[in-house]
């Protein structure tokens, strides 16, 4: 019984957390969308980005959740991409295609491998250690 | 939009838990989703499509859903990581193969729903 419930209880803070960071990144690439015609490109580098620094920073489970499989998994999406390049191959654009492609997928790298370095230069405050 | 973002952003994240033991590296569960949401997403708007512009379903589903569900960041991080691991072919393999069965996926939606 006393399992049960814990494990309920991790269940709906796990939600709780992925949920409270799903809402605003998915309202702001939708945001996003509404005012450029980027197909996604700045949601996506930005969200890439914010990953990288998330990766930098030392583990935090929580924060993982909130921001990075939360906000960051909700601001960028694959399929809206993916489904854009379609349409434009679709179309016979196959340069405009694998120009949506290619700037993506390099940008986002790029944005990701910045933010990983920034991550790891930032030193949170943190609880005082004893010295040895 | 935000009711459909929730539990595509929680799914993802307990298929991919789900997934973990059954793939030999983590990125694939991301993987497998990703293709799952792209095959969606392309079959969703050929339906819209083909039966009239209904917006509020499109923004339910297709951008807050679907969206959610897929993911964008943590595939170029799973890339990086495996760049740096010195795992180039790796990332080279899962790189491609992550948009070549994403536009297949949603090209097959697609033409589902379109056709179908």
């Amino acid at each position: 019984m006393a399992d049960h419930r814990s494990a309920l209880r991790f269940e709906l803070q796990e939600l709780l957390l992925v949920a409270l960071g799903a809402v605003p990144g998915a309202l702001l690439r939708w945001q996003l969308s509404l005012h450029l015609t980027d197909q996604n490109l700045l949601a996506n580098v930005l969200g890439a980005a914010c990953l990288g620094f998330l990766g930098g920073l030392p583990a935090a489970p929580r924060r993982q959740l909130l921001v990075g499989v939360g906000f960051c998994g909700s601001l960028t999406t694959f399929s809206s991409w993916m489904l854009d390049a379609v349409r434009l191959l679709a179309s016979g654009d196959v340069a405009s295609a694998a120009g949506l492609i290619g700037l993506t997928l390099g940008l986002g790298l790029g944005a990701a491998a910045l933010g990983l370095q920034m991550g790891r230069r930032i030193r949170l405050p943190g609880p005082p250690r004893s010295e040895p | 939009m935000a009711l459909g973002a929730i539990p595509g952003a929680w799914l993802r994240l307990k298929a991919v838990n789900h997934l973990q033991p059954m793939v030999p590296r983590k990125h694939w569960g991301t993987f497998v989703v990703n293709g799952i949401a792209c095959f969606s997403l392309g079959l969703l708007m050929a339906l819209l499509e083909g039966c009239g512009a209904a917006t509020g379903v499109a923004l339910l589903i297709g951008v807050g859903f679907l969206g959610s569900l897929s993911t964008f960041s943590t595939f170029v991080v799973d890339v990086l990581n495996e760049l740096r691991a010195g795992e180039a072919l790796l990332a080279l393999v899962l790189l491609l193969a992550s948009v070549f069965t994403g536009l297949v996926a949603a090209a097959a939606g697609y033409a589902l729903g379109a056709h179908g």
